[in-house]
This record gives C-alpha cells, structure tokens and sequence, in this order.
C-alpha cells in the first residue's frame, strides 16, 4: 500500500507560512519567468474576488484592489519540503519526493488500522507547520496520488473499488498532454471512466504510445518503484528574509516554523535537541551568533522557542536582519536515575529561562549560586552556574561556626576614625557614626605579594558602637573603611 | 503606634480561635528552625508574603536569612536570594549551605524588585529571599503598593516562600510581619552561631489570616 501526502499550490504555500501578516488575505503568486509575469496561484480570498491563474498583475490588481502580490522564493519552498518530508518520515521511512509538494509513501509495513490515524497525525503536524495538505492512501503510488488530489482532507481506495474511484475523476487527473487533450475532448471524453470505456487497443492505435501511457494511467495500472530518499542528518534550518527585519514580531514568527519542523525531524530520529545555534545574518554584512544549551535535552516546541523568546527579547542589533539560521545539536533524550536525597529541579527549562531573564535585567556575570574561590582575599567569591542536581547536604556543616554573620558593604564605605594609640575610639561614615564601646583587633592580613597587581595587605578591627551595632572597620593603603556589618 | 498594632494581632489571633472555621492558617508554612516564629506562627507561610523587618543595626537579620536557607537546604528545595545591597557575604557562610541558593547580586532596589517578579513565578524555588535591607529609603517609599500585591498574587499561585527583609514596615501585601530591634552586644562574636540563631526573638508585628476558600 502507497499513500501521498499533497500540499496544493506548494509554492504560494510556502511563502504564505512565513509570512504572518498575509494570513486571511487575497494574495496571489506571480511567475516572474513569464512576460509578463502572469498569476499561478491564488488564495481563495482572492479567488473570490475573481482573480484567476494566467491573469496579469494589472489585471489581478483591478479586479481586487487589496491583493497581495508575491513572487515564488525557492528558499522558502525548500523550508517548505522539508517540513513536508518531516511529516511524511512521521509517518514512515521509505518516502519518495515525488513533486514539489508531493511526498510518496511505502507504508506496507504500517498495520492496516494505524494507516489512515498515521495520516491524520501527519496532516496535523503539516497544518502546525502552516502547510494545508491532503493525504490519500490506495495500492499504487498513481492511485494514491489521485486519492489525495481529490481528498477533502484524506481519502483511502479500498483494493477493488479503484474503477468506481475513477470514473468519475476529470481526464485532467491523468495529466494528458495539450493536444492528446484536446483530440479527447473532440470526442467527448470528459472522465477517466469514459477514456477506460474505450478499448485500449483502439486508443492505442489512435494515438499512440502517448494514449497508451494515459489509458493505463486512467484505469490506474501503473505502478512504479519509488525513488527512496534519506532522512535528514543534520538538523538545521536557514532561510534569507525576503524584507529586512527590524522588530522581533516576524523574526519570533519564523524561528517558530523553524523549531516545529526540526523538533519534528529530531522526534523522528529519536533525538531530542542538546543545544541550539541561533545565527543572525545583518544588513550590513555582520553576523550575529549565539549557542543556547539547554539544561535537558528536549523536543518540545514550547521549551525550544521560549529559549530564543527570552535572549531575543533583549537583544539589540546594530542593523536590520536579512536572514536567520536555527540549528539543533541532536542528544540522546534525558534517562537517568537520582539518589534518593539528590533534589533536581521540578521545572528544568523554565529554571533556565527565569536564570536568563534574571541575568538580562541584572546583568551577565551577577545571577549564579556563589562558590568560594581558593584563595585567602577577602570577598574572593565566584559566581557558578546553579546545578541541576543539588545533592545532599551534609550534616554538622554549621557547628564551628561562632559570631553572627557579616554583611558586607560593597564597595567598604570611607571612613574617618579617631584613633587612641593605635586602636579605633570613634568612627564616621555618612550612614554611621560613634563612639567605640567596644573592640577587637587588629586583625592583620596580607597576600599574593608577589604579584604588584594583586597584592593586598589590610588590618581588621572589630567594634561595637554607641549606639548599638558591630562592625568590621578595616585599613588599608587607602585608608580606613567600615567593611561590613554583623548582623 | 505599637500599642494598638499589638491589640489587632491579639484581637485577630482570639478571633482565629473562637472561630476556627471561617478562618485558618496556611497549612504549609517553612520550618525555619527559630523556635520563637516556629512556634508562633509555625513557620513562615508557603504562598504568601513575610516581611522581616530589621529596625537596629545587629539585630540578626542574617542571621535569620542564614536560619532559612539552611532550613530549604535540609528539605531540599532551592533558595533565590535577590541582593538589593549586594551585600551577602558567601565566606561567612559553610559552603554546603549554599549549594542551593540562586544569588541575583542586584545593583539597586528597582533591579531586585523586577528580579523578584521573576523568581517569584518559579516553581523551582521553594524560598525567594529579597533583601532590601541597604536600598535607598526614598526608592522604597516610592515603590507603589499594587507591586507588593502582584507579587503576593504570584507566590499565592506557586506555593513558595517570599521573605522580604526591609530596614522599616515596607509591605502593604505582608501576610506576617516581623520585627527584629535588639541589637546584638560585642560578646555574641565569641558564641556559637547555632545558638544565637537559636535564640533569635522577633516581635511579630502582623498575622494575616488565610481565609478559607469554600470549594
């Protein structure tokens, strides 16, 4: 058994699907080979307003004053094919690209109930991807293809019921030749029933080879092995703007079509995306680029577009946008066990994007889970990225702990000190002054001597105020500052 | 203006136990391991707004931050702590407390205030801490209350904890408000953190009941 997947008017299609604005209006597609150009293809707003194929663009355009007027683009009816191919390697491996916009099917080794809900999936997962497909299913490739031609959505010939099936199809269906045709309709025939209702022979005689061909192609005896292709190995995709992009709605609007057909594509090779590549290519010959690692492997469409949403969303570029590239590094999907006081993350991906939306209002480099470096400096911390396995923690971790914590002020505030001796008796800072009650000290530290650009050396005091409040006062070469407080 | 805020909260608690049925606490609340909030209010409440409110310098707000985080730490959940002042000072803290804690480092008030829009949406975390302790007291003044009740809207919905630790009373939206105002003395530099820790004593300024929801 063969079934096709059928995308009608394949070229207006994929310039219709990337292009959000033109959807619900009369827009008709030009073959700007011709002179003049003359329209191929129409939507059926513009149909209705009596636009027809080999019309002229003046002529197209006086009849319906709104239209759109669109020229094929090979970059993306190629986006267009793959995502038809993605859809048929759904439904199985041995696919031919018969058309453009015409995928045949060997599924002979699907089970004969899963055939049309296969196909049903498949036309959905097409209509995601902004493509209005038909799927036809029958016991030869022609058949199907003249099954899916007809379908309103998908249509299945029975073994046996393939006469009935094509009696009444228009002799069009079978593709004769202009004048074969034309010799036809002389004599009346206007269906494939009626040029089957005439003795091969006879026909053959008449016409020859060529009327041969099309009496076997009417009564549906042709058959052919298909011309296999090989799914994708990489998983990428690129198209060239046919309008510079300057906001993010219509750039969202394509890498939104990019993920669905490549979450599609790895779905079908049991892959999921490990990482994504976004390449930005500007107007004035620069490219911007950017690699996402996603904290799990996934092939959801949502995780994938809601990674680029959110860096886009805060992304200048010097110039307009002239072309987008989206690839997907394949991984093997997440299978792993934890530990049993091991806590991962509930939320793994959105943990990821509230990390990245965080950053972009902080800043990079200030939103991370704080590790100490290995090093005796003060305030020597690092910011690393926050795992997504904590593990357990370890018990009696605070008991040598003494004396409240400090708070630091960053930077430590200049202060003015009174000194009695060497020791501190009064302190002033803008926020804080007094008398010292109390102290302890000094406590002296130095470092990294040999190193002149990062050497330090300071003296710690600690003190308690009068008016309540303990301090860490420190001097350094600068002089003395109030670097924190314990609290 | 004590005198009076402490007859509400009494009147409110005497009206919780007459009528237990038209009124009821939150049953999930963080433990925090501070037996003075623990066992008046059993915890800090899960999906609404605390605010601790830390009136004198020394008073133990880091020290009750550390209380927290080293209390998700022991259920195993995640801790954002949103930095208005910059201020938190990892060395001072066993690294193995904060193998959990997200640390936003935020520049000013209006920064972590946007930060905590963010975080507070996560069901990741199970505490967000926002400390706002060193932000500027006119940046705070200005910030409109409507804020303070988005975000309690948004912790309602995700379950999490979102302690607020403010240098004065600063959130309308605050379902407990608690007030540390004893500074610590010199001497509590030699004692053992635990124990400090331990005898921490807020006031507890508000207790917001949680209506029952019919249904």
């Amino acid at each position: 058994m063969f079934a096709v997947l059928h995308v009608s008017d394949f070229s207006l299609q994929a310039v219709l699907r990337l292009e959000r604005e033109l959807a619900g209006r009369a827009v008709a597609l030009l073959d700007d080979r011709l002179r003049p150009p003359v329209v191929v293809a129409c939507t059926r707003e513009a149909a209705q307003a009596g636009v027809e194929p080999g019309q002229t663009a003046p002529q197209a355009m006086a009849r319906c004053a709104t239209i759109q007027l669109r020229t094929p683009q090979p970059a993306a009816e190629e986006e267009a094919k793959a995502g038809l191919w993605a859809a048929a390697f759904s439904v199985s491996p041995q696919v031919e690209a018969t058309a453009p916009g015409v995928c045949t099917l060997q599924v002979g080794g699907l089970a004969g109930d899963r055939r049309e809900p296969a196909l049903a999936e498949a036309l959905g997962q097409l209509e995601r991807l902004g493509l209005c497909a038909t799927a036809g299913l029958a016991a030869t490739p022609l058949l199907a293809l003249y099954a899916a031609r007809a379908a309103e959505r998908c249509r299945c010939i029975v073994p046996g019921a393939e006469a009935e099936f094509l009696r009444d199809l228009p002799l069009a269906t079978a593709e004769p030749s202009a004048p074969v045709a034309a010799i036809l309709a002389g004599w009346g025939v206007q269906t494939l029933g009626d040029l089957t209702a005439l003795a091969k022979a006879d026909v053959v005689q008449r016409l020859g080879p060529e009327g041969m061909a099309l009496w076997e192609r009417a009564a549906g005896e042709t058959t052919r092995p298909l011309k296999l292709i090989a799914p994708p190995d990489t998983f990428a995709a690129e198209l060239e703007l046919e309008h510079e992009v300057e906001t993010l709605e219509p750039l969202l609007f394509v890498l939104r079509r990019f993920i669905d057909r490549l979450a599609l594509e790895l779905r079908n090779a049991g892959q999921a995306a490990g990482a994504l590549t976004l390449g930005l290519m500007l107007s004035d010959e620069t490219c911007y680029a950017r690699e996402f690692r996603l904290p799990e492997p996934t092939t959801k469409e949502d995780v994938l577009f809601r990674v680029l949403h959110t860096h886009l969303e805060t992304l200048h570029t010097a110039a307009t946008i002239c072309g987008v590239r989206l690839e997907c590094r394949p991984a093997r999907p997440l299978e792993r066990q934890q530990g049993l006081f091991e806590s991962e993350l509930r939320d793994p991906h959105g943990f990821a994007e509230t990390l990245a939306r965080v950053s972009a209002v902080v800043g990079p480099q200030r939103v991370g889970t704080p590790v100490a470096e290995d090093s005796h400096r003060p305030d020597a911390i690092s910011l690393a990225e926050p795992p997504a396995v904590v593990p357990a923690g370890r018990s009696g971790t605070g008991a040598g702990w003494r004396g409240p914590p400090l708070r630091r002020y960053r930077p430590p505030r200049p202060a003015t000190v009174e000194l009695e001796g060497a020791a501190p008796v009064y302190v002033w800072t803008p926020a804080v002054a007094g008398s010292v009650n109390t102290r302890r000290g000094p406590w002296r530290g130095s470092g990294e001597w040999w190193d002149a650009g990062r050497r330090w050396q300071r003296v710690e005091w600690d003190v308690e105020l009068e008016g309540g409040g303990v301090y860490r006062l420190l001097r350094t070469t600068q002089g003395w500052f109030l670097e924190g407080e314990y609290d | 203006m004590s005198a009076p805020r402490e007859t509400l909260s009494s009147l409110r608690q005497l009206l919780a136990e007459r009528f237990p049925v038209g009124t009821t606490t939150s049953a999930a609340s963080l433990a925090t391991g501070v037996p003075a909030i623990d066992e008046a209010l059993g915890g800090l409440p899960a999906g609404a707004v605390s605010e601790i409110v830390c009136a004198t310098p020394s008073c133990g707000g880091q020290l009750l931050l550390g209380a927290l985080l080293r209390a998700v730490r022991r259920e195993r959940g995640r801790v954002a702590l949103v930095d208005a002042g910059d201020s938190f000072d990892p060395q001072s803290w066993p690294d193995d407390w904060l193998r959990h804690v997200v640390w936003a480092r935020c520049p000013d008030a209006a920064t972590a205030l946007r930060a905590t829009d963010i975080l507070a949406r996560d069901a990741n975390f199970q505490l967000v801490a926002l400390d706002l302790r060193l932000a500027d007291a006119k940046e705070l003044r200005r910030t409109p209350a409507p804020f303070w009740y988005r975000l309690q809207r948004a912790v309602e919905a995700g379950g999490l904890v979102l302690a607020v630790f403010t240098p004065f009373m600063t959130v309308p939206s605050a379902r407990v408000r608690l007030e540390l105002n004893r500074p610590h003395p010199f001497a509590a530099l030699a004692d053992p953190r635990e124990a400090l820790a331990h005898a921490l004593a807020p006031q507890v300024q508000r207790q917001r009941m949680n209506a029952t929801r019919a249904g």
